[in-house]
């Protein structure tokens, strides 16, 4: 395994290539993704039924309030009998600006909207990754050591269970033991730091009970390798050989896992908010697409769109870094 | 996505390993101190009042949002009402009303100051209610010609017609008073700067408000020093804040979350529950179903008495309002005083007779169903809307209760402004809406607006009648003594009793959990304020 | 999560070789062991019993409707019952008898979700295997397209399918069925990928079958397994994303039962009914489990 060029140029030439190749699809992939997303919500939203003025004068004033008269006022104030071709031209124009626009609903800038619900999912999104990990991680790898052992079936059991267990309910379970029963944790909203475990934790655990299943195939992989028997034979103690050589092969699924699952915590973060009173981004998007609120839809999915691809990006990175032989070829 | 690795990437792999675990740590390291905060500590001062309820903040135009302002007093209107919805000074201290009824004069509160120190003056309030005007705030009811500020104490309001109700409809959350330093330069509400005793601290739209007693209000200095309000959109977790201690009022208890707090209430010490009591008030609120009586088939009054007579109200409150006593007898209930009329003969379940109504109106039963002669059955669509979530129950209740009597009603739900939009457009069959009668206090102009003689947007449609018309009239225009309002009253409810154009079905009563910490709680039947300024905090 | 190739795992291992006692649970317990009779029989013994659990829900649902009663009949003063004679399940908030809506929300839900899984499935591991065997641009476009789709959010997609036609089953069947492809596509690509590469294919190939043959014997026995799986988790994953929608105030209209459905409805009496909302979790799991053992190898997601 030697090499003729230095350590620290072999690395550079190992990481630059690919990093290069890595960011430019992706930001690729960015400027098509925000065209086609917002082309595709524009249009959506136009052809749904009902009548647009009707439905955001509803949003903004309420079901005591809302009648032809103030529909009538909406449509005058916001233009909305241009046609949509001109609408769309519009729309593109502002894109191209970066500017979203102003919310018809609550008449804010949907940067402001959209930056606000966004930062409690991104802080949501990031509790619950960490009860995942710790959760499901060190229960995968334990049961992967030892299958069929009670920790394996546990998990199999557990991860069956939260599967299907509809979210609403396993935090409807979570504040009733923990808020009412022990009066330690804030039971909804979020201002303070404490209110985040409750959704964390209900999200997580639908996360940690997958991760467990993959974590343990592939430590159950990794331990019936070649090379790891090749550790054993030279002389390493199991932990030694487990951390060396183990846990970053089996780190390569896992992180890929992730990667598909990071949809499951955006879309999975939208009832949890719900119930939790967490301002966030999947809750105002119902909000959005309920009420016609097109620039908040469309700011909305757009934000939702650029996170998976920064996620997706963090993952291929991660998983680049872990295992040097994709360096030879694109990243997948 | 093989998994071999060779072993000369050893030294590499430590630091590279080392550089991915640090993230992790870092994510894992900031859901750390938030599992070690143990929810609010205890401070010298006791901690703000915490009020939960469905209401979002949705914008900060008076119209859009002016309700949830007004109810925490950060702002005022010119107006206020009483529980009977009697007049009473806000802003204004005292207000007259010149002999033909055309112009009313209002003399603004000496002391009160906005926010920002600036003093309420009669040009700032003129500009309020000049935006106030643009629909849907309630003030473009009101034939007004001009609003206009004579002195800096005095607002002066001309009127092209007499209009009695114009008092209720200056205590709408709608007309409600702001700063100019509020409006920014394209002349929208840019913050929110009142002149109530409160003012605001933190403004997080849609969810959250904060505020703080304003040392400059010219009343009583209110007992309760900082107020919080959050919006949670589902009554599990507001009854489930009430009960975690976290909350000291919820509001909009549904009757699952109820009957756990009464049975929570009667086992004492049940685990580290708090205890908290349930007050309760009927609003002036009602579940109707809005119809179209220009369809052939709902044209024939029999026919509107037989969908009547098929509703079984008191399963209805009691299965899904909690209490039977909801079901509504007329369309008005015994809290709106004046408008409820115990002289008439009130709605009844009565399948046979149903029955019968719809075998003399020419409808043959057959099969499942009822057809007319001509072998069309009888098939109608009914919309309703999920803000108030009873609504879809009570849908489904009537659907099942509307086919045992032959009917086949379908149950659309959308969103609630297709409901004038059907008016408008003439699609609407049947809409069902929990129609509220004291929008503005006096429920007079809700009326007219409803029964018209085009029908309203919630209220009548394909019917008219001119005996209500001119009896609506004769209410806001002229000033009747009492006994011809009386008569007067008695005239329009027993019209919409006999003739049907909505079909009442269950009154509302707001029910609120209490928190232990608090005294003084009362409830405002017109749900125009928290009454913040009379609670305090219990001794214990 | 591949398989490690063929040609390794032929090499019998035995678990003696270190002092460790660990080492020999590593090896001895695993599914490696050569020609050992309790495997198979421990296998056909979970394959029974997960085929039992499908059938035996399978005949609920086909059955269940016309043996239980009425769904939509409401009794409303004899809402949320307990479990008795004369409704075995009680009944909801209306009065209905809840075993009679679980049944008939068995079928509808169920249906409607295996529907949209296979419909998901089908031609997401059909563009799978495409992008495994073309390579190269068909490859790279093919990527893109299943990149795009996943990163518009799903609910999204789902919802403004939903909203296009209010309460119409084909709009939420065909959002999900959009939204659900790709991780077939993913997963089929990722098995085909190193089967396609690896030696048994080459020999096949230099042999002179053709595509057919490869799709058959090689491509499908490697597939199954985690398409396996993969069908029992999209499904619930369906039927939970219905769920979703059925919480978010999107789904179908009464007086329909819906499995999503009625979970919402049920949960303000997770008190005082509690088994209004434990029937159809129970289902759920149910069929989860059942799908779980019926893989008849190691389990991988």
């Amino acid at each position: 395994m030697k090499t003729t060029l230095s350590p620290s140029a072999n690395a550079y030439a190992a990481f630059s290539a690919p990093w290069a190749g890595l960011l430019l699809r992706r930001l690729v992939q960015v400027v098509a993704l925000s065209m086609l997303i917002g082309t595709l919500c524009f249009f959506m939203v136009r052809a749904l039924p009902g009548d647009l003025a009707t439905r955001i004068a509803a949003g903004r004033y309420g079901y005591d309030l809302v009648s032809n008269a103030a529909a009538d006022a909406v449509r005058a104030e916001l233009g909305l009998d241009h046609p949509a071709g001109l609408a769309l031209l519009y729309w593109w124009r502002d894109m191209a600006t970066f500017n979203l626009g102003q919310s018809l609903v609550s008449q804010r800038p949907v940067w402001e909207e959209v930056a606000h619900h966004l930062g409690a999912t991104l802080h949501l999104s990031a509790a619950a990754l960490a009860v995942a990990f710790a959760v499901g991680l060190p229960a995968g790898l334990w049961a992967g050591l030892h299958p069929r052992g009670w920790v394996d079936r546990a998990t199999w059991l557990a991860a069956v269970a939260l599967r299907a267990m509809p979210p609403f309910l396993l935090s409807v379970l979570l504040i009733l033991v923990v808020a009412v029963q022990w009066g330690f944790l804030p039971a909804g909203g979020g201002e303070s730091q404490a209110s985040v475990v409750l959704p964390a934790i209900t999200l997580g655990l639908g996360l940690a009970a997958g991760l467990a299943r993959v974590a343990r195939a592939a430590m159950r992989e990794v331990v019936q390798s070649p090379f790891f028997e090749f550790a054993r034979t030279k002389g390493l103690s199991d932990v030694q050989a487990l951390v060396r050589h183990g846990l970053r092969n089996a780190a390569v699924p896992v992180t890929a896992y992730l990667g598909v699952q990071a949809l499951f915590l955006v879309e999975g973060a939208l009832v949890v908010e719900t119930i939790f009173a967490w301002p966030g981004i999947g809750h105002a998007l119902v909000h959005a697409v309920f009420g016609r609120d097109i620039p908040v839809v469309q700011g909305t999915a757009l934000c939702m769109g650029l996170m998976f691809v920064v996620f997706n990006l963090l993952v291929d990175a991660a998983c680049l870094a872990l295992d040097p032989r994709h360096s030879r070829k694109v990243a997948r | 996505m093989t998994c071999m690795t060779t072993l000369s990437a050893i030294p590499k792999a430590l630091t590279r390993r080392r550089a991915l675990q640090a993230p992790v740590a870092a994510l894992a390291s900031c859901a750390l101190p938030a599992a070690s905060a143990q929810g609010a500590p205890p401070s010298s001062a006791p901690a703000p009042l915490q009020i939960v309820g469905p209401w979002e903040i949705s914008g900060l135009a008076p119209a859009s949002s002016g309700h949830v302002f007004t109810r925490m007093q950060v702002t005022e209107t010119l107006l206020d009402a009483a529980d009977d919805g009697q007049p009473r000074p806000a802003l204004a201290q005292r207000w007259r009303r010149s002999a033909d009824g055309l112009v009313w004069q209002f003399e603004l509160r000496a002391g009160a100051r906005f926010h920002d120190g600036t003093p309420v003056t009669a040009p700032a309030v003129v500009r309020s209610l000049q935006a106030a005007q643009v629909a849907p705030a309630l003030l473009s009811q009101a034939p007004i010609e001009s609003i206009t500020a004579p002195d800096v104490g005095t607002v002066l309001i001309r009127l092209q017609r007499p209009h009695t109700a114009l008092p209720a409809l200056l205590a709408h959350s709608s007309t409600m008073v702001l700063a100019p330093a509020s409006y920014g330069a394209d002349g929208k509400v840019r913050s929110i700067i009142g002149s109530g005793p409160y003012r605001i601290a933190v403004l997080v739209p849609p969810q959250q408000v904060e505020t703080v007693v304003f040392d400059g209000y010219d009343g009583p200095r209110p007992a309760i020093a900082a107020v919080r309000y959050l919006a949670a959109s589902r009554a599990e977790t507001r009854a489930l804040m009430a009960e975690s201690g976290q909350a000291d009022l919820a509001y909009g208890l549904d009757p699952a979350s109820l009957r756990r707090l009464r049975r929570h209430a009667q086992t004492p010490a049940a685990a580290r529950r708090a205890q908290v009591r349930i007050e309760s008030v009927t609003l002036p609120r009602t579940v109707i179903v809005k119809h179209n009586a220009g369809l052939p088939a709902l044209r024939d009054v029999r026919v509107r008495h037989a969908l009547s007579l098929a509703i079984d109200r008191r399963g209805i409150a009691h299965a899904l309002m909690g209490d039977e006593t909801l079901a509504a007898t007329q369309l008005l209930p015994p809290t709106l005083g004046a408008w409820h009329n115990p002289h008439l003969s009130p709605l009844r379940h009565d399948p046979q007779a149903a029955a019968q109504l719809l075998q003399a109106a020419g409808w043959q039963r057959s099969g499942d169903g009822l057809r007319d002669p001509a072998g069309q059955p009888l098939q109608l669509v009914i919309r309703t809307f999920l803000d108030r979530p009873e609504l879809q129950l009570i849908a489904t209740a009537l659907q099942e209760q509307w086919r045992l009597a032959g009917i086949a009603v379908k149950v659309s739900i959308g969103n609630s402004g297709d409901v004038p939009l059907g008016h408008r457009d003439g699609s609407l069959q049947l809409a069902l809406a929990a129609r509220n009668y004291a929008n503005v206090p006096d429920p007079t102009g809700t009326l007219a607006g409803d029964f018209s003689p085009t029908g309203g947007d919630w209220g009548a449609m394909g019917w008219h009648s001119d005996a209500v018309v001119q009896a609506l009239h004769a209410l806001m225009r002229t000033n009747p003594s009492p006994e011809r309002a009386r008569a007067l009253r008695a005239t329009v409810t027993q019209a919409l009793q006999t003739e049907l154009p909505v079909i009442p079905v269950a009154w509302y009563r707001q029910h609120v959990a209490v928190g232990q910490r608090l005294a003084g709680v009362t409830l405002d039947p017109l749900e125009r304020s928290y009454r913040l300024t009379a609670m305090e905090w219990n001794a214990a | 999560m591949s398989s490690p190739p063929e040609s390794l795992r032929a090499i019998p291992r035995k678990g003696g070789r270190t002092p460790v006692a660990w080492q020999s649970q590593l090896h001895g317990g695993a599914e490696a062991e050569p020609s050992a009779p309790p495997r198979p029989f421990r296998r056909a013994w979970r394959t029974l019993l997960g085929g039992a659990m499908l059938a035996m829900l399978a005949l609920f649902a086909l059955l269940g409707p016309w043996l239980a009663g009425s769904p939509v009949e409401q009794d409303l003063r004899n809402t949320l019952a307990a479990p008795g004679a004369q409704h075995w399940l009680g009944t909801d908030v209306l009065g209905r008898s809840a075993l009679a809506r679980l049944a008939h929300a068995a079928r509808l839900s169920l249906g409607l979700a295996l529907l949209a899984a296979l419909s998901a499935a089908v031609p997401g591991t059909l563009l799978g295997i495409a992008a495994a065997w073309c390579g190269g641009r068909t490859e790279r476009a093919l990527l893109m397209l299943a990149d795009s789709v996943l990163a518009i959010p799903g609910l999204l997609l789902v919802l403004l399918f939903a909203a296009l036609a209010p309460g119409a089953l084909w709009a939420v069947y065909a959002g999900l069925s959009a939204a659900l492809w790709v991780e077939y596509f993913r997963v089929s690509r990722a098995v085909a990928r190193p089967v396609l590469a690896g030696d048994a294919v080459q020999a096949s190939r230099l042999l002179g079958f053709g595509r057919g043959y490869v799709l058959r014997r090689h491509l499908l026995p490697a597939l199954a397994p985690t398409l396996g799986t993969l069908l029992a988790f999209t499904t619930s994953q369906a039927v939970l994303a219905l769920a979703a929608l059925g919480f978010v105030g999107v789904g179908m209209q009464p007086p329909t039962p819906e499995l999503g459905l009625m979970m919402t409805e049920a949960m303000p009496f997770y008190e005082e009914a509690p088994w209004l909302i434990a029937a159809p979790t129970a289902l759920l799991v149910w069929l989860v489990a059942a799908m779980m053992l019926l893989n008849p190898d190691r389990e991988t997601v």
